[in-house]
């Protein structure tokens, strides 16, 4: 290969492995050249890879599979990439001490909910990254899970994960579902109060993955292993305790730096060793079935009306069913 | 009339886009309020066309609105896409531009509108070049600057020293100056733990 991999990522710690692999320069260790893409929403990454913007990206994979189908702008083959990481996204609604304490307290967490929502004087709005997301499907589990209906009794807002701080100290959102650290920020700057934590609503879920569009892999045959080894390297550096305050700096190191410009103080709190908080992120490659990794997101995609025939078909012959 | 919705917060460059397409009588160009959230503005101008600088953070809220199962828009957009003709699309993604349209916009009508966009979004990714040029070179003069007195600090000595060891490293390492004080300075500061 000579031009270098263009991996297109966002403003968002489970995107670490990538950073720290092209920081400590362990790419050029397995003889391959990367350049991370800083890019400001996920439409820019899935058209970066049809548009040859990208070679490769990393993002969740309900984007993943309707950017296979064509189900956003053009299809793109690609099939299950490396996983980088495990459950860490974090559902918020908005308030201080005293919301959260009758959060708590109350035992029916609908009950719970509907004398939140009652406190906003308008239907909530519940902030999700992209609608083809994890935190999607994930908020809609969760209301489902304390019989709240999400189409009647709720307003679903997109929004980048960058942009629901302001947007919840604004009040243009109640509360949100989104990756590490914003719920934690939200949650230290006083704005908002967890109630619900990916890993509580699908335990082990997978969230990030690193995808190579196949045409790349076909044109440079030995460098996805390289580049998956690199990256496998960078994510046991992530986990190790003793790396937690080199990785929150480069986090939160300005952009320009080759960090991500993420909140200090949020990042240390969602690292993997740190003890602050429970179910924070897991750096975590070791590949599993596509049962086990995709199978419960496939079947409320299903649910959601996103994938009627022929698609599952589709999906089966690029080995994600 | 077609209208047409501008969303670019660089002002500049959607000004001159503007005058651009005023050109011709048959369209009405919007243009989105430095700020505003690109979807309100979509539910409040309801455009046929909407040409979108792809940077914007809040293209996913349109990406989106087409399988809400509550959109918010009574008349649901899609990110154009042309299959007959790779070469507009990957031009527009280059330039960084965009088109999301009204589901049932004919293709005819959106072609022209976007190529103007391209050629003028490829004008200024001319010209901010020319900017970012002039900000490396600053940038890289900074960065010899602190490599340069983090070595005179080190090794007590004086700056012309300390550039004859940086000048000295280059040549027989055939690199730029800038690259052995970049290396410097990372090699000096904020390693992870051995």
């Amino acid at each position: 290969m000579s031009a270098p991999c263009r991996i297109g990522l966002l403003q968002l710690a489970d995107s670490a492995p990538v950073i720290v692999a092209h920081a400590l320069d362990i790419f050029s260790k397995y003889g391959v050249k990367v350049e991370p893409i800083i890019v400001p929403s996920w439409a820019n990454i899935a058209d970066g890879l049809v548009w040859n913007g990208l070679d490769g990206a990393i993002m969740f994979a309900p984007l993943a599979i309707m950017t296979t189908l064509g189900q956003r702008g053009r299809a793109i083959a690609l099939r299950p990439g490396l996983p980088l990481s495990r459950e860490g996204n974090k559902i918020v609604l908005r308030g201080q001490q005293t919301e959260q304490e009758q959060w708590y307290s109350d035992g029916d967490k609908h009950r719970a909910f509907q004398l939140w929502a009652a406190t906003l004087n308008r239907k909530p709005r519940l902030g999700v990254v992209h609608l083809y997301s994890t935190h999607y499907l994930i908020l809609t589990r969760f209301l489902k899970s304390i019989s709240i209906c999400r189409d009647t009794k709720t307003e679903i807002v997109i929004m980048p994960p960058a942009n629901m701080i302001e947007a919840l100290a604004t009040g243009e959102i109640d509360g949100f579902c989104a990756g590490p650290p914003w719920g934690t920020d939200a949650a230290l700057k006083h704005l908002a109060f967890p109630v619900a934590s990916s890993a509580s609503i699908v335990p082990g879920h997978l969230e990030k993955m690193l995808f190579l569009k196949e045409t790349w892999k076909t044109e440079n045959p030995d460098a996805t292993h390289r580049i998956y080894n690199a990256v496998c390297d960078a994510a046991k550096i992530c986990t190790a305790p003793e790396q937690t305050a080199y990785i929150t700096n480069l986090l939160s190191a300005p952009l320009t730096a080759c960090g991500l410009d993420l909140p200090t103080e949020a990042v240390a709190t969602v690292m993997p060793a740190s003890p602050a908080v429970p179910d924070t992120m897991i750096f975590d490659t070791m590949p599993r079935s596509a049962a086990s990794s995709f199978g419960w997101m496939i079947q409320d995609m299903q649910t959601e009306g996103w994938l009627t025939a022929p698609l599952p078909e589709t999906l089966s012959n690029l080995n994600w069913l | 009339m077609m209208k047409v919705l501008l969303a670019d917060e660089n002002s500049h460059r959607a000004g001159a886009l503007a005058r651009l397409l005023e050109a011709d009588t048959s369209l009405d160009v919007i243009l989105l309020n430095p700020h505003a959230s690109l979807i309100e503005a979509v539910r409040c101008h309801a455009p046929d066309i909407v040409l979108v600088d792809i940077s914007r953070a809040d293209r996913d809220a349109l990406d989106s609105v087409r399988a809400l199962a509550a959109s918010p828009l009574e008349r649901p957009v899609a990110l154009f896409v042309d299959e007959d003709d790779e070469s507009l699309m990957e031009d527009a993604f280059a330039a960084g531009v965009c088109s999301y349209n009204i589901l049932d916009t004919p293709v005819k009508n959106v072609k022209p509108l976007l190529r103007s966009a391209i050629a003028l979004y490829h004008r200024f990714q001319k010209t901010n070049a020319e900017l970012l040029a002039a900000k490396k070179t600053l940038f890289e003069r900074e960065t010899i600057d602190r490599a340069k007195l983090l070595f005179m600090k080190h090794e007590c000595c004086k700056e012309e020293e300390a550039y004859r060891w940086f000048r000295k490293q280059a040549m027989q390492q055939s690199r730029k100056i800038i690259e052995i004080a970049s290396d410097y300075l990372s090699n000096n500061a904020g390693k992870p733990v051995e």
